[in-house]
């Protein structure tokens, strides 16, 4: 995985200072990033799916609802702890990517985007029924108490940094992985062209299943995890949009890469915030309105095409040539090896 | 444990704040500036701004100018709540005031509560306000359930019995309007009826025509003031040329006329509303008229009215707190508070320790071609008659 | 009766909708995302065309808003879609959804998200009192559909730019090769949809009010082009009716809250059947 020393070493020294982010930043930088690591875990998982497994999904927004709201279930209505419910929604997440899956064997492309949307608003369509019918306490959302460790409640946004730092590094370390087993190979060979990789032997029934599963899974956990910081769960949150921004992620960050599904998450998550900064410079008129809403928007758009575009491959293509730039240096192409 | 922690972060905030230029408030107000529902909010924004603008040219409140950090969230609860962490931590507001839609609420008062900080809605709001409610919470806006009861018991004026069919659309806030409105409704001998149709509909036609369909002598419509627009202009084209009642989330004399315009004829159309319409008599509203001409605001409605009303609400606290004033003392300043308003509402906005809310006043108008006219007097709230029942 | 009426324009207006994303996809095998925030755009155009120009008659407005939006297609093609040939399918759909994004962005910020009422004729026809009602609109609007589809259907057959079409959705490159400019023909197929799109569009901002939100109804013209096949204009027809009469019936018959749901069910249950659609060419799936 880290061939040259070098990489050992700077891999420790970035830990280290994300670790040490949290002073650097303020309370709100901190905020900022702990969403950007929630959308890390949700986008590594449409990454499995999508980008290693070429499987175009655009329910991802509702597998997020979906964990999002058994933990509220589960915390709230029958005060069951963080170390259940957490667990209970990546299997809830699971089981509605095995049935999403299911449809998903026999379409490809387009018509397989279709019917994840068609998933997707089935989903919700319940949810919103389900919401209404909690009671009337849920009119504005439900709300969700922060998660307990021994009489120790987990609310502040630096405990939460570091929380869902180690779930973020857990997420990618798992894809990591996945990505460089077989399990891995099998999805890569699908994508390509999963008529050869039956050939081939790969079950390519059960490994597309498995990618449904996982990515719901990973997507679940993102809503769990989402539902206890931002202590509220409601329907409206969860949107055709958000499902579409997931997908800019990868596309951002590299599709078929775990690291760029980082790049990809953290990119789209500050953004619009960095957008907002920019048009503070502008004199008062001109910041608020509808324009400042529209070029948010129109930017997720924009960033889309452009990438598509111009570098297919990604931030982290990026990244690798930045990378190999410099160790090649200062030779301008890298020596052949052997004979 | 919490006590501790928050009393160290109290004084390392403390310690590490920059002292106040020259006797300065400093109030956050955050809500939807640029979304979809801008053209409801930013009118609110504008009433509490020229507000505040009037008060700092006189001499300011205690003594002391205000400074407002203003900051949108285009209607999304994680923007909201950012923003809120933003004012607290950068601006180091003592209070944030206005909110967006109900849905945002929530999430941002978990954020606030974590500092201290009071939240006071203008425009929509939560039933954490009702008694018993929940701390560092308060509204002087729309509640959901509330303006459902107020608009049966307002519909009254219109007809004394007969078919009254509510329009929603399907969401928790929407259907729980309409639970509280049929409830209210049926006690007092109505005929309900109600058609609910999906949040993103573009064509009203068909809906329009169930409501046509189910012969109503009065139509009710709780949603957003966009979605007027296009409900009455299809009910018109169905045949409906009755009564239509138009529940103020959000809309106000403009919207009345557009939909007047829409439909094609002025009759028949009214609107239930908690604060006056800017062309109203009465005596606070010649402050507001002079204060939006003076700061460039033209045609000032009911959603500034509401903006300016809480404006004075925060002062009135603001006044009370004193010159260094804190998230704690304005929060204990709010629950005592008793404004009157001047004929802007139909009597003083009071909060107390337990109720959030206080009595609301309710009133229905009609359109006359130019202006709302109000119809009757105002109807006093004091709490829910209905209790939808669950956890 | 008016259940009928209002099936027949509903549908008038969806399978305009869903000839402007066949034609497109018969053409480059494009699935355009976009198509939606073409008519609502175009029809926000015809506003302020309209506003602009207070004396002329709307007909000529309506002429010359297509005119500027067929031409805004071509341009779209020769600017960006041309640049996508040869990259998967995947990804010219995912520039049609980041296209759909910036143009209801763009809508957004030209109009500052303002509801808009096109104020079309309100010239009732027929009036039997409640429900039996014809306006003059409603009867444009379907007189619109059948001339429009008779011109795509002659225009297929008999011109002989209508033959090139279809060689080109056969085969580009032999095609190109017996001299057919593939780049007019594709221009062409963008500029046809945006055109037709800005007159659903309009048409059916006349029956109603017309916000950003409106854009959702090219998901139900998606809906419709899929349940027909997509690369089959008599499937445009047929899949653009039998969505507005089934959502339609459901929002009046069954459950109001449910009639957005229907197109997506419909869609899944002849997706299960027939997943290249009830009037489309069998096609190796592994198209996109």
């Amino acid at each position: 995985m880290l061939p040259e020393p070098y990489q050992r070493t700077l891999l420790l020294v970035v830990s280290a200072l994300l670790l040490c982010l949290p002073v650097i930043l303020g309370p709100y930088g901190i905020h900022l990033m702990n969403l950007a690591m929630l959308a890390v875990i949700g986008a590594v998982g449409l990454n499995i799916l999508t980008g290693y497994c070429g499987q175009i999904s655009l329910g991802h927004a509702s597998f997020i609802a979906i964990g999002a709201f058994l933990t509220a279930t589960l915390s709230q209505r029958y005060g069951m702890p963080f170390w259940v419910t957490l667990p209970a929604s990546c299997l809830l997440g699971a089981l509605i990517g095995f049935v999403v899956g299911l449809p998903a064997l026999r379409f490809r492309g387009i018509y397989l985007a279709i019917t994840t949307l068609t998933l997707h608003y089935a989903i919700i369509y319940l949810l919103t029924a389900y919401q209404t019918a909690y009671g009337a306490a849920a009119t504005a959302g439900i709300v969700v108490e922060p998660p307990r460790i021994a009489g120790f409640s987990l609310d502040s946004d630096l405990a939460w940094f570091y929380v869902l730092f180690a779930f973020a590094a857990a997420t990618v370390f798992i894809g990591l992985n996945i990505a460089r087993s077989y399990m891995g190979r099998a999805f890569i060979a699908i994508r390509e062209r999963d008529v050869a990789a039956a050939t081939l032997g790969i079950n390519v029934t059960r490994y597309k299943l498995l990618a449904f599963m996982i990515s719901a899974a990973l997507a679940a956990l993102t809503g769990s995890l989402t539902a206890y910081f931002t202590s509220v769960v409601t329907v409206e949150e969860y949107t055709l949009e958000l499902a579409i921004l997931y997908l800019a992620m990868i596309i951002v960050g590299g599709m078929g890469s775990i690291i760029g599904a980082v790049f990809g998450a953290i990119f789209m998550t500050l953004l619009p915030f960095m957008i907002d900064e920019i048009f503070q410079y502008l004199p008062r008129q001109y910041r608020y309105g509808t324009t400042l809403f529209g070029v948010q928007h129109a930017v997720i758009g924009v960033v889309i095409i452009g990438f598509l575009l111009v570098e297919p491959r990604g931030l982290i293509e990026v990244y690798r040539r930045l990378a190999s730039y410099f160790e090649r240096w200062p030779f301008r192409y890298r020596e052949m090896k052997g004979g | 444990m919490r006590l501790l922690r928050s009393s160290i972060l109290a004084i390392a905030a403390a310690a590490m704040a920059a002292p106040a230029t020259a006797q300065e408030l400093k109030l956050g107000y955050v809500t939807d500036l640029s979304g979809p529902l801008a053209g409801s909010y930013t009118p609110t924004w504008e009433g509490f701004d020229i507000y505040m603008q009037a008060r700092n040219e006189d001499g300011g409140i205690a003594g002391a100018t205000v400074d407002i950090a203003l900051d949108d969230d285009g209607l999304r609860a994680d923007r909201s709540v950012a923003a809120a962490r933003k004012q607290i931590d950068r601006n180091r507001v003592i209070g944030i005031f206005g909110l967006s839609l109900s849905s945002t609420h929530a999430a941002t008062l978990a954020e606030t509560r974590k500092s201290g900080v009071p939240v006071v809605t203008a425009f929509s709001a939560i039933a954490e306000a009702l008694p018993p409610a929940q701390d560092y919470y308060y509204s002087t806006g729309v509640m959901f359930e509330m303006a459902g009861e107020a608009i049966a018991e307002l519909t009254g004026e219109i007809a004394a019995e007969g078919k009254v069919v509510g329009v929603t659309f399907d969401s928790v806030g929407g259907r729980a309007a309409l639970t509280h409105n049929r409830l209210a409704a049926e006690e007092l001998g109505y005929d309900w009826g109600e058609v609910i149709f999906p949040v993103r509909t573009a064509d009203f036609t068909p809906f329009a025509q169930s409501v046509n369909e189910a012969a109503p002598d009065v139509v009710v419509g709780h949603y957003g003031a966009e979605q007027n627009l296009g409900m009455i202009a299809a009910l018109r084209a169905a045949g409906y040329d009755g009564p239509y009642v138009i529940a103020s989330y959000g809309a106000s004399e403009a919207t009345a006329a557009q939909a007047a315009q829409q439909a094609g004829s002025d009759e028949n159309i009214y609107m239930v509303s908690r604060f006056a319409p800017a062309s109203e008599e009465v005596e606070g509203m010649q402050a507001l008229r002079d204060a939006a001409a003076a700061y460039g605001v033209n045609n000032p409605t009911s959603m500034h009215v509401t903006g300016w009303v809480l404006g004075a609400v925060v002062a009135d606290a603001l006044e009370r707190c004193g010159t260094e004033c804190d998230p704690e003392g304005l929060n204990a300043a709010l629950q005592e508070t008793s404004v009157e308003t001047g004929g802007l509402t139909g009597g003083p906005i009071t909060f107390s320790g337990d109720d959030h809310y206080g009595t609301s006043y309710w009133r229905l108008y009609k359109w006359d071609g130019t202006n709302l006219v109000a119809v009757g007097d105002w109807l006093a709230k004091d709490g829910l008659d209905f209790d939808i029942e669950s956890n | 009766m008016e259940l009928v009426i209002n099936t027949l324009v509903l549908g008038a207006i969806y399978s305009l909708l869903a000839a402007g994303i066949v034609v497109i996809y018969k053409a480059s095998r494009v699935v355009n995302f976009a198509h939606g925030e073409f008519a609502v755009l175009g029809a926000y155009l015809y506003f302020s065309l309209s506003q602009a120009m207070p004396g002329v008659p709307a007909i000529l407005v309506v002429v010359l808003v297509t005119a500027i939006c067929a031409a805004l297609g071509a341009t779209l093609y020769h600017v960006l879609m041309r640049r996508l040939v040869g990259r998967p399918p995947f990804v010219a759909a995912m520039v049609t959804i980041g296209l759909a994004i910036i143009l209801k962005a763009a809508i957004v910020i030209g109009w500052e998200s303002r509801s808009v009422g096109l104020n079309l004729t309100r010239i009732v026809l027929i009036d039997y009192g409640r429900g039996f009602r014809l306006t003059l609109i409603e009867a444009i609007t379907i007189v619109t559909c059948i001339a429009a589809f008779t011109g795509i259907f002659a225009f297929f057959r008999y011109a002989s730019l209508g033959r090139q079409f279809r060689g080109v959705a056969e085969s580009a490159l032999l095609a190109s090769q017996r001299q057919v400019n593939i780049n007019l023909i594709l221009a062409l197929a963008w500029a046809l949809a945006l055109g037709s799109a800005v007159i659903a569009g309009v048409l059916f901002g006349g029956r109603s009010i017309l916000t950003p939100q409106s854009v959702f109804i090219g998901l139900s013209g998606l809906t419709a082009a899929l349940v027909g096949g997509l690369d089959s204009f008599r499937g445009a027809l047929f899949g653009g009716f039998l969505v507005a009469a089934a959502t339609y019936l459901t929002a009046r018959l069954v459950d109001p809250s449910l009639a957005e749901a229907v197109p997506f069910v419909l869609l899944l249950a002849v997706m299960l059947w027939r997943p290249w659609g009830v009037f489309g060419t069998r096609e190796e799936l592994n198209r996109v």
